[in-house]
């Protein structure tokens, strides 16, 4: 290769290392400040001019949120909603998802499609029958309620997201135990799930976080401390404090990390297998 | 518990195999989706006010459709979603393609570092909105705000700007929250559908003497137009359908400057319990969400492989 070409490319990997650099800064910075401000005494959160670092590294912001504002019952609500959520998904997705990945019957494809489509109708306009409905049933406001909520939008992802994961196993593995005299389920159970390991976790933590993070449905159908989640209860604090930046930056740091943490240990598989099923908007 | 194994066991030889596996999630979903939006359907030709139960739920027939067309408000909202939904598609689109082009080489020079910047690119993308709402919201702030500061000394600003109380910084200011959030969603499959091209492609057009331009024009976008069309049709239904964002950030203030027909929806079922004038709404956007799509697909043409 010529010099000239060479020196070409290392101008352009430097401009590539900066450009990645400016937008992974783009994307810290929110979360960085907030760490900060988190961190923050009050006296220099709410400041003539602005203080960039803390002067003094408090947990005082941690401490409000916990002990005033409910948290711990949000959270509590949240992780129970959330478990709900990703059991009843995962469960009958499972089901549902091998099922197209492996069988091939009329209206499979149509099935798929609808699925897709369904992303299209407003959230509205499914909340408001489920808010009519779980109130005739007596689920408005409880935990399992709002789970079932969530399954509108989690299960036709879930199902997406499990197929593919289902359709990267070879069948001629089932053939094979079927030879040897395992039965369908037995097949299913013995073979295809453990080899699906990854992929069922990684669907179920995705279900988790979106889960974990939903706003709107859960503003509609709460209304007590007894079953409303932490995005609720966060906005809510809004109008209960005043000029709460410390202690609101310090439940968004809070309720964050479990995020970062499962996104960290699952990104690579989860790369995978949105990109192979194309979901969630 | 046996027995019943052995019988489950038995049927899943049977023909109805298949579908067996399939029932639990057809129940579900007609429960909780197909019921819910039918009756949502059928909801927005009644009249249906929690506040008012001495209304009853009268059939208005288009009542709640005529209504709307002049309403004002709805106007605006329409107008507003079209903005919002192709503005900021834009922006998250441009950003994930060249984010995804930048991390495609360097992922193809071996440069250090690149997959941890995968990773934290990704960030936003899971973050919640509201925590994303109040971190910007902290940001913008017009009197503690980072970015006022960071804008005046650099002699950009001439004093702090309140954002979200001029309806056009206001406009302008939730676009570039809603692209942080979901620039990554591009970024994430056009990185994976770049590093699923051959290099020897490149390599044969480098022989050629095509440059970054020419390779770019003739390999890279071709093959990445399939997933161009389908991800911005996800994108513009998840913009147009998600509230969240501007709930937190402006409520649709100031005045209606920022409403659009998912907030205002949500507002009319939420705040007014209006629940026959929200269900019409959404089914006017959804309507149109569904004529977008179809004129979308058919002029880019990807169905037709």
């Amino acid at each position: 290769m010529p010099r000239s070409q060479r020196r070409l490319d290392r101008i352009f990997d430097a401009l590539t290392a900066a450009l990645v650099l400016v937008v992974i800064s783009f994307c810290l910075f929110p979360l960085l400040w907030t760490l900060l401000t988190s961190l923050k005494l009050e006296q220099d959160i709410v400041t003539p001019t602005l203080q960039y670092l803390p002067r003094a590294i408090t947990l005082d912001n941690y401490v409000t949120l916990w002990r005033q504002s409910g948290f711990p019952t949000l959270v509590v609500n949240s992780v129970l909603v959330t478990s709900m959520t990703g059991v009843i998904c995962l469960s009958i997705g499972t089901l549902a998802a091998y099922s197209i990945s492996r069988y091939r019957f009329r209206g499979r494809s149509q099935l798929l499609i609808f699925y897709l489509v369904i992303r299209m109708f407003p959230v509205v306009l499914m909340i408001i029958p489920l808010f009519i409905m779980m109130r005739n049933l007596g689920l408005l406001d409880t935990r399992v309620g709002l789970a079932l909520a969530y399954t509108t939008f989690l299960l036709p992802l879930c199902i997406w997201m499990l197929k593919g994961f289902f359709d990267a196993i070879p069948p001629e593995l089932e053939d094979a135990a079927r030879i040897d005299g395992c039965t369908r389920l037995g097949a299913l159970v013995r073979i295809v799930l453990p080899l699906a390991r990854s992929g069922l976790v990684t669907t179920a933590v995705f279900v988790a976080i979106v889960a974990w993070n939903e706003f709107l449905f859960a503003l509609m159908m709460t209304t007590s401390q007894g079953s409303r989640t932490w995005p609720v209860g966060l906005q809510l604090m809004v109008g209960e404090f005043q000029l709460p930046w410390g202690p609101l930056s310090a439940g968004g740091i809070l309720s964050v990390v479990p995020i970062i943490i499962f996104f960290a240990l699952i990104q690579q598989s989860l790369i995978r297998g949105l990109t192979a099923g194309a979901v969630k908007g | 518990m046996a027995r019943l194994l052995e019988r489950v066991a038995l049927i899943s030889e049977g023909r109805m195999w298949a579908w067996l596996l399939l029932l639990p999630s057809l129940v579900l979903v007609l429960a909780v989706l197909i019921y819910p939006v039918g009756s949502g359907i059928l909801l927005s030709f009644r009249e249906l006010r929690l506040t008012r139960p001495d209304l009853g739920t009268p059939f208005v027939g288009l009542r709640h459709y005529v209504e709307l067309f002049s309403d004002p408000v709805f106007r605006i909202a329409v107008a507003n979603t079209a903005l919002w939904a192709v503005i900021g598609t834009a922006c998250q689109f441009i950003l994930g393609l060249i984010s995804a082009l930048a991390l495609n080489r360097g992922f193809r020079r071996l440069l250090p570092g690149m997959r941890l910047a995968r990773v934290l690119v990704l960030l936003p993308w899971v973050m919640p909105s509201v925590v994303a709402g109040h971190m910007w919201a902290l940001m913008l702030d017009s009197r503690l705000g980072v970015i006022n500061d960071v804008l005046v000394r650099l002699g950009v600003l001439e004093r702090y700007k309140a954002y979200f109380a001029d309806p056009d910084t206001a406009l302008a200011a939730v676009p570039v929250v809603a692209t942080w959030g979901a620039f990554p969603f591009f970024t994430l499959f056009y990185l994976s559908a770049l590093q699923g091209i051959p290099d020897d492609l490149y390599e044969a057009a480098g022989v050629d003497g095509a440059g970054a331009w020419l390779q770019f024009r003739h390999i890279t976008w071709p093959l990445l137009l399939p997933i161009v069309v389908a991800t911005v049709v996800l994108r513009m239904i998840g913009m147009v359908n998600a509230p969240d964002l501007l709930l937190v950030l402006t409520g649709g203030g100031p005045g209606h400057a920022t409403q659009v027909l998912s907030l205002f929806a949500f507002q009319t079922a939420y705040a007014e319990f209006n629940f026959g004038y929200a269900a019409a709404i959404s089914v006017m956007m959804m309507l149109m969400l569904m004529a977008f799509t179809v004129v979308y697909v058919r002029i880019s043409g990807v169905l037709k492989e």
